[in-house]
């Protein structure tokens, strides 16, 4: 079980970080729906960066929250960053016009595609598959350590509350 | 109720993650275990007199109340409701059985769900982590006997290999998978037809060529282009076969389009779970850097093995003393000052790449975070310290 757990780990780390970066750059105080976009910006990010290699779908990730906060130079840099390290990945998103499938088995690879971060830059379906294996592996990750922290926050709460 | 409820819920995103690491939160223990007795045995009271008829559920609940906790709580941690899960990771614990080797057959046909999915997301997270190493065992599962106890001590050194050497290791890792599956198949086939030069022998020396080594079977054709064909529809199958024991309840499913259904289903369960979290925590704490004190804060702290709460302890602890007053000066002032961030204690190289940063992009503080995980993917970042405790 070590390796899922250094995937925990290493999220875990990335995610404190990130949310500490997150909370000194906005102004308090936020109503739910600004925290619960911080929190998962956060994590999503964190999640991308734990998986800092040669994932497509970790650069796409970073690169769309990049363009939610609103810096796109800083995205830029990390893109290319990332990009110098595999050189054959195409990373230029081919428009397609209007095509959309009608058999079983492409309309839902479509459907990966859409559903996986950077998955439609991906032409080849063996590399569709393999991104997608990752992907879960660390989603899934992250929705454990989300999961763990939710139920030890929400019993803290209680117990601080019949403290009072 | 809500535990009929959870009893015959289908497993769902929730099972994969329901295991081993949730066993010992001991504050959860206290109150909540007391609860779900109550809760059971009032069910079992109140539904064992007028329900006699045969069936397994009935059947469950002619045992006595503590059996049949145990028996709820491994059903509960198959299902996907998040109550359930909460309560009943509480108290009552049973120590799952050890995780099966990797390569045994999976879940072994049983109702519990976690043992197998541990194993599976090991061995997924495994096949991810070292997705730059060259592994011979993880694509292919049923016709490889070769243990994969070689494979974590490679890990440990290849995992901080540099990135460049990715397309080599992916095009290999490609390879292996494709040879071993070869390997397999000639044991079963006596018959086949050589291809014309290629011979299989290197199958060990895989990971040096460039080249797919495909043995055409009796009967099919020989043609160069088809051969490529074939070799690529193998990659494409035993990485689907891979896809499908790791997303739970896709074995039995035979036919592409299904299994990719599953899958799907699977990951957007996941991106809501992620969403319905994100919301539930930010429901619960009026900031957004919460979970530094809770998670330090807790005596027990073992979200995984225990060897995180290490980590952040001993990450955490020694900036607490600097970082404290900083960080509640910054408090008092709207809107924080950049200079902060530039004393976390990132080692030298990292911090030329932040001073840079930080230049450039005055002012938005936003810039911040992409540059910690521009950071972060450089090289390993400190932990921010814990600042609320001096707040509190």
């Amino acid at each position: 079980m070590s390796t899922y757990n250094m995937v925990k780990q290493e999220f875990i780390k990335k995610w404190i970080t990130t949310l500490h970066m997150l909370d000194c750059s906005v102004e308090h105080p936020l109503n739910v729906t600004e925290r619960k976009n911080a929190i998962k910006l956060s994590s999503d990010i964190a999640m991308a960066a734990a998986r800092s290699g040669s994932t497509v779908w970790s650069r796409a990730l970073i690169s769309r929250s990049g363009n939610k906060t609103a810096n796109k130079p800083v995205a830029r840099r990390i893109l290319k960053k990332a990009r110098n390290r595999l050189k054959n990945r195409c990373l230029t998103l081919r428009r397609n016009g209007n095509f959309t499938a009608k058999s079983g088995v492409r309309k839902r690879t479509e459907l990966l595609k859409s559903l996986v971060p950077g998955g439609e830059l991906i032409k080849n379906k063996d590399y569709l598959i393999r991104e997608t294996l990752d992907y879960i592996v660390y989603l899934r990750a992250q929705v454990d350590v989300m999961r763990t922290v939710a139920a030890v926050d929400s019993v803290t709460g209680n117990l601080t509350n019949d403290n009072k | 109720m809500d535990l009929t409820g959870g009893f015959g819920a289908r497993s769902g995103g929730g099972g994969g993650g329901g295991g081993p690491y949730r066993e010992p939160i001991g504050l959860e223990s206290l109150h909540l275990g007391d609860e779900f007795r109550q809760l059971v045995t009032t069910t079992t009271t109140t539904l064992l007199p007028p329900d006699n008829a045969a069936g397994s559920f009935t059947a469950l609940l002619e045992l006595p109340p503590t059996q049949a906790v145990e028996l709820l709580h491994f059903t509960d941690s198959s299902s996907s409701s998040q109550a359930a899960a909460g309560i009943g990771g509480g108290d009552i614990i049973i120590t799952p059985s050890p995780p099966p080797p990797p390569l045994h057959s999976f879940g072994g046909g049983t109702t519990l769900t976690f043992p197998s999915n541990s194993a599976l997301m090991e061995r997924a997270a495994r096949f991810s982590v070292i997705a730059t190493e060259q592994q011979n065992n993880n694509g292919n599962n049923n016709n490889n006997e070769t243990p994969t106890s070689s494979v974590p001590s490679n890990s440990s050194d290849r995992v901080k290999t540099e990135p460049p050497e990715t397309d080599s290791a992916m095009e290999n890792q490609s390879l292996c998978p494709n040879q071993t599956n070869r390997s397999g198949k000639r044991k079963d086939f006596d018959k086949k037809v050589k291809s014309s030069t290629k011979k299989n022998k290197s199958s060990e020396e895989t990971e040096k060529l460039p080249y797919v080594h495909v043995r055409a079977r009796r009967g099919q054709a020989t043609d160069s282009h088809s051969l490529a064909e074939r070799a690529r529809r193998e990659k494409i199958n035993a990485r689907m076969k891979l896809l499908q024991e790791l997303v739970p309840g896709c074995d039995k499913i035979q036919g592409t389009a299904l299994v990719l259904d599953e899958i799907i289903n699977h990951v957007q369960s996941l991106q809501r779970q992620v969403e319905m979290l994100s919301m539930r925590l930010a429901a619960v704490n009026p900031r957004i850097d919460f979970n530094l004190d809770t998670i330090l804060a807790s005596e027990n702290g073992s979200l995984m093995d225990g060897s995180f709460s290490g980590t952040a302890m001993q990450l955490a602890w020694p900036h607490q003393a600097i970082e404290t007053e900083q960080s509640f000066h910054h408090r008092q002032l709207q809107p924080p000052p950049p200079p902060p961030p530039q004393q976390w204690p990132f080692d030298g190289l990292n911090q030329p790449v932040w001073g840079r940063e930080e230049d450039q992009t005055h002012g938005n503080d936003h810039s911040n975070l992409m540059a910690v995980s521009e950071n972060v993917m450089v090289g390993s970042a400190n932990l921010h310290p814990n600042q609320v405790k001096m707040e509190l």
